[in-house]
């Protein structure tokens, strides 16, 4: 029972790890209707900031996170402004080449900074122990993603829920030409969002440098996790991601217990059992 | 009309007379230059394997252009990213000899890509000194039995990690195995090659546990958790390169060092693996637990051509030389060797050229296996230290193996793959 339970939980610090970064591109589709395939790339670029900041400056590996998530809100902000917002009227088909596009860009521009070596810096001396729970040492580290993962989403629910800001993103997600009639500046509505989005990814990125090392590319391995949660939840839809992570992380854990040899078919079954059962996702948008 | 034609002629003779004078002047080889084509990853977690192939490439040939070149021809190389996909190493292979003229190729570090480049070196017909990839199946299948004889390895095939089973068999206290291993098919064939030879030592050994994580994998702690929930004493790893790295920082923090008696990791002695543990060992993170080998380790053996390869290379990239390094520049100092012998750059001449070469190399005595064209040489495993002359850590406590006890030997037998 004791080994049930503690896989249980490691499955949900994972759990909430792919929760930031699945919300982020969540977000961004529900709003916008982008599906952002650069999402797992300002992944990667939030780890290579973090790692500079925290592993080569020196800066506390908090301020790191922060900075690293500001800055990759910049550049969301952007790639929106710049890019993206000619594109909104046309084919989807547009959009998706673009953000393809950029996958390309950024991974060669960071291997032109960084170089193509993986970089790893020290974990932090706050997060390296362990908690004995279920009579097992339980990583500290994973402690603190499950409490950003449930902070990251209590502070999403707070600011779509109850502030004046949520309310017209989801004015603007609903109906785009009334709410603009209404007077809500939908383009900046979309360039927060997009901003809100590209955080999350740079957070997910920057909270693994310590035990993931940073490299060109995986971004991509993230992107295929994040898009399959999004499809379980129901696209668009922030409660279904953070179900649809919840199950794909909790769920893939036992898998690993229970049938390590079907762990590379493993999450492609929860999301088809999931479809077949309910083909508009958990929740649907 | 006349006026007109005379002096045409005369500058289009004089323009055909100085390209004849500037023509590509050719080597005693019947070539300008010697051209080697060398394929790595070298972008993702796996890349410094591409980068180290690229800097053992690239300081073998100019020590030799430095020496006079290959029987007086000067080598040039050109180095592509395979980025460990079969069809772009396809492809780059095509590339490097039909398009830039290549005359020897060098290089991969994916057992996928070794496969698929396989057949189409037949078709190519140049010979490819494979110095990473570690699929049994490149030698046992493709050359032994379909007899594609422009396949040379180089490096230490798969078999290299049963050495765990020579290492650990004195160890009674290590009687429960379980592996971490990379799900694909170098984690089985390591894991059933360890099995293979553990059962013959030790009946008394259980393997009790297995979790295969997938390449590329980020998050290996359910991994660690489920295959620690069956206590084993002993864990046999195989994920490799950054994964490598990830695996152990994940595994430090779920204390696994302060219940296992030994971690194996099968290519922890690789300098990028050192590296990204280097302040764990120095720490004693690992409690002395931490056991790896490599296809080389640059602080053994102790001879003057080790110590004088590892102190150029350090000089020359600022970096210790991990095994794929060494086996790329071993392999072109072989090329130098078998093309002396030949004469030639035929494929089928060259080949022969390798029959029964015996070669000092940084490495140790490197011995070419005619049967499966694989070179044969120790590589030694050990414990991972923490060594005050060297800016990364070590593999210490280093024993040796004669490999005519744990590699396979032809006729190969086929190996069970299965989970």
């Amino acid at each position: 029972m004791e080994v049930l339970a503690y896989q249980g939980l490691i499955g949900l610090s994972s759990a909430m790890y792919l929760w930031l970064i699945s919300a982020g591109l969540t977000i961004i589709f529900g709003v916008l209707g982008v599906l952002n395939f650069a999402h797992g790339s300002l992944f990667m670029l939030g780890g290579y900031l973090a790692y500079t900041l925290y592993g080569l400056v020196g800066l506390p590996f908090s301020v790191s996170v922060l900075g690293s998530m500001a800055a990759v809100a910049l550049l969301g902000a952007a790639m929106e402004r710049g890019f993206l917002r000619p594109l909104y009227g046309l084919d989807p088909s547009y959009q998706l080449l673009l953000t393809f596009g950029f996958v390309l860009l950024l991974d060669d521009a960071v291997k032109l900074v960084w170089g193509g070596v993986f970089r790893i810096p020290p974990i932090p001396r706050w997060l390296d122990g362990a908690v004995v729970v279920f009579g097992r040492p339980f990583p500290l580290y994973n402690v603190f993603l499950i409490a950003v993962g449930l902070v990251v989403g209590l502070g999403l629910w707070g600011l779509f829920d109850r502030t004046w800001w949520g309310r017209s993103v989801r004015a603007t997600a609903a109906d785009r030409e009334m709410a603009a009639a209404l007077g809500i500046p939908t383009p900046r509505v979309f360039s927060s969002v997009f901003m809100l989005g590209s955080a999350l990814a740079a957070l997910g990125g920057a909270l693994g440098t310590p035990v993931r090392p940073v490299a060109p590319g995986i971004g991509a391995a993230m992107i295929v996790q994040a898009f399959i949660i999004t499809v379980i939840g129901g696209l668009g839809n922030l409660r279904g991601a953070f179900a649809g992570s919840l199950l794909v992380g909790v769920l893939s854990s036992y898998g690993t217990l229970w049938f390590p040899e079907f762990e590379l078919f493993f999450v492609f079954a929860i999301m088809a059992v999931v479809l077949l059962v309910r083909p508009q996702g958990l929740f649907a948008s | 009309m006349r006026a007109v034609w005379v002096p045409l002629v005369v500058v289009s003779l004089l323009g055909l007379a100085s390209w004849g004078a500037a023509g590509p002047a050719t080597c005693p080889l019947g070539v300008p230059v010697m051209r080697l084509g060398v394929q790595g990853a070298a972008s993702g977690a796996h890349a410094d394997y591409g980068r180290q192939i690229e800097m053992g490439a690239q300081l073998a040939i100019e020590e030799i252009n430095a020496a006079g070149g290959i029987l007086g021809c000067r080598l040039e190389m050109r180095f592509m990213d395979e980025e460990l996909r079969p069809a772009t190493a396809v492809r780059n292979a095509r590339f490097l000899v039909t398009e830039w003229g290549a005359h020897f190729l060098y290089g991969v570090d994916s057992s996928g890509s070794a496969m698929a480049l396989g057949p189409v070196l037949r078709e190519l017909d140049r010979v490819h000194f494979f110095t990473h990839a570690a699929t049994h199946r490149l030698t046992e299948e493709l050359v032994a039995q379909q007899g594609i004889r422009q396949i040379v390895r180089v490096s230490a095939p798969v078999y290299q990690d049963a050495v765990a089973a020579w290492l650990f068999r004195d160890m009674r206290n290590v009687r429960r195995w379980a592996t971490i291993g990379a799900d694909y098919e170098y984690g089985y064939a390591a894991w059933a090659l360890f099995r293979e030879q553990m059962r013959r030592f030790r009946p008394d050994v259980q393997f009790v546990g297995a979790a295969w994580a997938p390449f590329l994998t980020q998050d290996f702690s359910s991994h660690i958790a489920a295959v620690m929930a069956t206590n084993p004493d002993g864990i046999f790893a195989t994920p490799w390169a950054g994964e490598a790295v990830t695996l152990l920082r994940q595994a430090l923090l779920q204390g696994v060092f302060d219940r296992v008696q030994v971690w194996f990791q099968a290519m922890g002695g690789s300098v990028d693996v050192l590296e990204g543990i280097a302040q764990e060992v120095r720490e004693g993170r690992f409690r002395g637990k931490l056991y790896a080998t490599a296809r080389y380790i640059h602080n053994w053996p102790n001879t003057e051509q080790n110590r004088s390869f590892v102190s150029r290379f350090a000089k020359r990239w600022n970096r210790m030389p991990n095994y794929s390094a060494e086996t790329t520049y071993s392999a072109v100092y072989i090329t130098k060797a078998a093309v002396e012998r030949a004469r030639s750059l035929r494929t089928d001449r060259v080949v022969d050229a390798l029959r029964g070469l015996r070669i000092e190399t940084p490495a140790g005595v490197r011995v070419f296996r005619a049967e499966d064209q694989q070179f044969v040489y120790a590589v030694p495993a050990g414990k991972v230290v923490a060594d005050p002359r060297y800016p990364i850590p070590v593999l210490g406590e280093l024993k040796v193996f004669d490999p005519r006890e744990y590699w396979r030997w032809p006729p190969f037998q086929p190996l069970d793959l299965s989970k």
